[in-house]
């Protein structure tokens, strides 16, 4: 199991287009994949869960990866984060 | 996240704002000084009465506690003169308490409305008598303090009995609970299920505000259960009381054939019926969701069918009678 805290880049925040591609991308590795968000904790390749955080621009969470592929799945998915989801 | 390891999340504080104006409609309380003290934050959800406070024994005062003067109180501190009135309520707000309510409208001097204000303190007023009024507000508290966490799972109504839906993601536990919603049962939430520990052995799953009854089946998207299939389809919260978990067939998964060694689950802490049921292609989970329902009433009821059979075997092999047919002798293709 490993994790890394990421924060929320873009202005609109992780709004559905954003969270479409993560949960995409999560299913695309064998992981289990969760997000802890001020202490709840939801499984981030569901797309309702994703949502449900509401994530603002500025927000801090941590992804927690575990599986066989974790270490691919954490590197593409903090890639995604670190891209601000390929918005401004 | 497994379920028997949910982190529990509890909240550390409520403002006194807060606790005012939630329960406004169903206490019918007022303010005596304003907005005054609605800032200052409830952490213990227990309430006191302060009565050996007021007479002047402090040690062990539970002053974090929301106080209530109910007319013990009140009468106390009238049978005193003007000034010991002053100073018993000196004694009380000398306290960092957080806030004091007043019960069955009784009034206040203002010179002690004045105390309290002076040290920040809300004074609540509220119409009930104090037995009634310390039932809601310590159920409100319970209820704000009381450990959650979230599920990943589908929580339906069926029949009455709350059913959770937990396995991994894409097993098919969004189109279970569709296909039980048109079939007459209700969706409580999909997908993202906060679940509280409400009293000792009771938890209570409910949907979030943002989802509500929305739901995500794969190829299609999003769908509104509330939109498509009305009222009758959802509710907003449910008692869960079996948590079934679904697992991929595997041939040498232990499953098991008589339903006598049925185990519990541990969720926050509440020990709930846990089945485990595997799924391959023909298997109508639906139809088992509704009997599993159904065999719960039973059992709640008093009917537990694996006892039942096993005793009948045990009197069976007891008698020494053997595989004899239910009927001993059928004369013609009628009963």
């Amino acid at each position: 199991m490993i994790e890394r805290e990421v924060t929320i880049k873009n202005r609109a925040g992780l709004h559905t287009r954003p969270a479409a591609t993560l949960v995409k991308l999560a299913a695309q590795f064998k992981s289990d994949f969760f997000i802890n968000k001020d202490g709840f904790e939801i499984n981030g390749k569901s797309i309702i869960g994703v949502m449900t955080l509401a994530a603002e621009q500025g927000a801090e969470m941590i992804l927690r990866f575990s599986g066989e592929d974790e270490n691919d799945a954490m590197a593409a998915v903090v890639e995604l984060f670190e891209r601000g989801f390929d918005e401004q | 996240m497994a379920l028997e390891d949910l982190k529990e999340i509890v909240k550390k504080s409520i403002t006194v704002g807060f606790l005012f104006e939630s329960n406004k409609e169903r206490l019918k309380w007022t303010s005596l000084n304003g907005d005054i003290g609605f800032s200052k934050e409830i952490t213990n959800r227990n309430i006191h009465r302060p009565g050996l406070a007021l007479a002047g024994y402090v040690e062990l005062f539970s002053f974090d506690r929301v106080q209530i003067f109910g007319n013990t109180e009140i009468q106390y501190l009238q049978h005193l003169s003007f000034e010991d009135r002053i100073k018993a309520f000196e004694t009380i707000f000398r306290f960092n308490v957080p806030c004091l309510v007043v019960t069955n409208n009784n009034p206040l001097d203002k010179e002690l409305i004045g105390i309290a204000t002076n040290h920040g303190i809300s004074l609540l007023q509220s119409p009930f008598e104090t037995t009634k009024l310390t039932y809601f507000l310590g159920d409100f508290l319970d209820d704000q303090f009381a450990p959650q966490s979230v599920v990943h799972g589908s929580f339906i109504d069926v029949y009455g009995v709350g059913i959770l839906l937990v396995g991994r993601s894409g097993i098919g536990k969004s189109e279970i609970a569709l296909d039980l919603v048109e079939r007459g049962h209700r969706l409580v939430a999909d997908d993202v299920v906060m679940v509280t520990r409400k009293g000792e052995g009771i938890l209570i799953g409910a949907g979030t505000d943002v989802v509500k009854h929305f739901m995500e089946i794969r190829g299609l998207g999003f769908i509104d259960i509330r939109s498509i299939f009305g009222i009758r389809a959802i509710r907003f919260q449910k008692r869960v009381e079996v948590v079934v978990e679904l697992l991929d067939w595997q041939p040498d998964g232990e499953f098991t054939r008589t339903g006598l060694d049925h185990g519990h689950i541990s969720v926050l802490g509440v020990e709930i019926p846990h089945i485990k049921l595997p799924i391959f292609p023909g298997k109508n989970i639906t139809v088992i969701a509704e009997v599993i329902a159904l065999d719960y009433l039973l059992r709640h009821y008093g009917y537990d069918a694996a006892k039942e059979f096993a005793s009948r075997l045990d009197a069976t092999i007891a008698s020494k009678s053997r595989g004899k047919r239910v009927i001993d002798y059928f004369e013609h293709d009628f009963e």
